[in-house]
């Protein structure tokens, strides 16, 4: 018999990984285990956060013979003896995914699974099986539609790139091309001499923007995810209306607050400090909003066998909760760099040598037409770093939104 | 008799409530402890100025003196001699109808159709509607795209189709501005609401799809009002603050392409009258008084779309 795994110690699942249990799944209303034939103490316990994706095993499966399989310490199969396959992940997305065949080749695929046969993989689909109620001409117009209207949106970028890599001359063609005929990288390294002969070095706006965006970044994901962390987990008298107030105060962005603030910065001498920009960022409302929509579908057996084993509630937050909602920094780190990135801060800061980089290739842009190129190149620069890093993390971001939202 | 026994019984009730929160409170102290670096920058850069911003606009305050009381003065110089901010007011609304509705329904939809999408086409069409919102700068370039001379790629456009004869000065004159801001800005509203949508749709259950399927829904409309929709009111809220908060906080766009201040004030919006006098005439009372309306409506704006979207899938 192996030993009983909880979801406290999610660590030691990779013990059992990759191995095959056969047994019973019993799934209550709030938590399920997984019982071993003939042993009394569970092998396996989850707690459920999102009861409405069990009803595949509620409906079908309750202590119905199951087949475990232990993919990782973060994934879990479910073989039903009907043929029902339920798919955990992280303790908290349940998804189905029905094995009954359905076409010829899903049921060649499981016989040859059924005698044990290697089989090879088959070519995944470009375009997965349609729905049942949808019209071709439906689907025809929606491609056409999203075909034109992207791109629509995507013109005035490809303008963009295509005007940061003209030569001089080309701008002022008629009639003016979308794209250069003579591509040439000049507009960039002319960037970089003229900034280069400023007053203050290039670099210097480059190390402010970059210390700006670490800093306050780095200080909104800590105070803002203990914050979301006890509004989340925790009820205490005030909690709620804390939260409402937040959620009302997404709406206050920007100017709005502006001038108030700047008068409560110059009271606390914050103007012209690289403070006036940080900690603001620290206590951005949507951080703190999504943060804690994310950590209310954590698992809260999680937090109360942590507590149980003598853990603080420091402990907790930092070596139980923050590892487990990985995807909502992400969308933290996102936002928060976006904004910082985007500042120019010019309301805030006096001083040259504290100016943001967005502000100093501003000043580029009002040196006129001669510097058309340049300033289309600065603009390709400064939208090119936030788009990367959201591609980069996208997947994971489109996690953390799923559980936006306001519940009213 | 009876009514002060029931006082008293009232009384007692929510002494023992009161003591209940206390002891709650007391038990979760470690949790203000958590909740108090946020808080207090919170408090002082939010909470405050948005207090403070209301105080000042009873005020005529300059930064150089003290902040004298004049009671509604502000306001009432607002309504009844400002021109400017009535143009600005009417320019607002305009772009809010228009760009805070059409670009809620657009995120949506264009949600909606791409979530029909297969997986790796859905990564491509997120990242090329939501890109011109990530970088807060990118629509400058609509001024290469509608200069005024015929270098200008608009004018050429036309001009190589024969529809004008003479380039126009599109950024400059006051009968096009509107409506190039408005376009410029719908380009810019697939933001943080069309992300959640987004989302929101990978989140729904798909067992309703097929439980919906097997009740009759016949076409995809019907599946959108009857069981997506009515699954994504939290995120259709969401998406609402964030429309309404962008729409009526318009004021870079304004400023970057139709220069500041505009023609006539043909593109002044309430923020930028806002901008002019709170950090160019230094006349913060009178600012206040603009920002304080603008928090007024943006509430009754949300309640009203709270309100909506509680009917919605009924």
């Amino acid at each position: 018999m192996s030993e009983v795994n909880t979801v406290k110690s999610a660590g030691t699942m990779k013990n059992i990984a990759g191995k095959k249990f056969r047994g019973h799944l019993v799934a209550g209303e709030t938590d399920a285990a997984f019982y071993e034939k003939g042993n009394d103490t569970p092998l396996v316990q989850w707690n459920y956060t999102r009861l409405h994706r069990m009803d595949n095993i509620r409906r079908g499966g309750t202590s119905s013979q199951v087949t475990v399989i232990l993919k990782d310490d973060s994934r879990y199969i479910f073989e039903l003896d009907h043929g029902l396959k339920v798919y955990n992940y992280m303790d908290q997305h349940w998804t189905d995914k029905p094995v009954t065949p359905r076409t010829r080749g899903d049921e060649l695929h499981r016989l040859a699974e059924l005698r044990g046969e290697k089989i090879q993989v088959p070519k995944k689909h470009m375009i997965t099986r349609r729905h049942p109620n949808r019209s071709i001409a439906g689907d025809i117009g929606i491609y056409l539609l999203l075909i034109i209207i992207g791109a629509a949106m995507a013109f005035p970028l490809v303008f963009q790139v295509g005007a940061s890599l003209k030569p001089l001359d080309e701008f002022f063609r008629f009639p003016p091309p979308v794209w250069p005929q003579h591509p040439t990288t000049d507009n960039f390294s002319d960037l970089f001499v003229t900034m280069g002969q400023s007053w203050v070095p290039f670099s210097r706006y480059l190390v402010n923007t970059v210390f700006i965006t670490v800093a306050g970044t780095f200080g909104h994901l800590v105070i803002a995810s203990m914050a979301a962390f006890v509004l989340a987990k925790y009820q205490f008298p005030g909690g709620k209306t804390f939260f409402a107030v937040v959620t009302t105060c997404l709406m206050f962005s920007g100017y709005v607050t502006g001038i108030p603030n700047y008068l409560i910065m110059s009271k606390l001498g914050m103007i012209d400090t690289y403070w006036a920009l940080i900690l603001p960022a620290f206590a951005a409302p949507i951080g703190l909003f999504l943060m804690k929509q994310f950590m209310e579908g954590l698992p809260t057996a999680l937090i109360e066998a942590a507590t149980i084993d003598g853990a603080s509630t420091f402990g907790v937050f930092w070596h139980i909760v923050m590892p487990n909602v990985k995807p909502a920094w992400l969308t933290m780190i996102i936002f928060s760099v976006q904004s910082l990135w985007n500042t120019s801060a010019a309301t805030v800061i006096y001083s040259e040598a504290k100016k943001t980089l967005v502000y100093a290739l501003g000043q580029i842009q009002a040196g006129g037409i001669a510097r058309t190129g340049q300033v289309a190149a600065a603009q390709v620069i400064i939208t090119a770093v936030p788009i990367i890093i959201f591609i980069l993390s996208q997947s994971r971001i489109l996690e953390t939104m799923a559980s936006s939202g306001i519940k009213d | 008799m009876q009514s002060q026994s029931f006082a008293s019984r009232y009384l007692t009730m929510r002494r023992e409530k009161m003591q209940h929160g206390w002891q709650l409170a007391k038990r979760n102290k470690v949790c203000y402890l958590f909740l108090a670096p946020y808080a207090i920058l919170f408090f002082t850069f939010f909470i405050l100025p948005i207090a403070t911003s209301i105080y000042y606009s009873f005020t005529y305050y300059n930064i150089l003196e003290p902040a004298r009381f004049i009671g509604f003065q502000n306001y009432i110089n607002l309504v009844l001699q400002d021109e400017v901010f009535l143009t600005a007011i009417k320019n607002t609304f305009v772009i809010a109808v228009i760009t805070g509705p059409v670009g809620y329904i657009l995120s949506f939809l264009f949600a909606w159709f791409i979530n029909e999408l297969p997986k790796w086409l859905r990564a491509i069409a997120v990242v090329v509607f939501y890109a011109p919102s990530i970088a807060a700068n990118a629509y400058t370039v609509f001024s290469i795209i509608f200069r005024g001379d015929a270098y200008g790629w608009f004018n050429a456009i036309l001009m190589e189709f024969g529809l004008i004869e003479a380039p126009k000065l599109w950024l400059l004159d006051p009968n096009y501005m509107m409506t190039i801001l408005i376009i410029v800005i719908l380009w810019m509203s697939m933001g943080t609401g069309f992300l959640s949508f987004v989302a929101g749709f990978q989140g729904i259950d798909r067992s309703m799809f097929e439980a919906g399927y097997v009740d009759g829904v016949r076409n995809r409309w019907q599946e959108l009002y009857h069981i997506t929709l009515p699954s994504m009111k939290p995120m259709l809220l969401f998406g609402a603050v964030m429309s309404i908060t962008s729409a009526f906080n318009v004021s870079d766009v304004p400023r970057a392409l139709c220069g500041y201040p505009s023609t006539d004030y043909a593109a002044r919006t309430v923020v930028t009258h806002l901008f002019d006098y709170g950090f160019s005439r230094f006349e913060m009372g009178y600012a206040s008084a603009i920002a304080t309306i603008l928090f007024l409506v943006m509430i009754l704006c949300k309640k009203a779309i709270a309100g909506l979207l509680g009917r919605v899938g009924t």
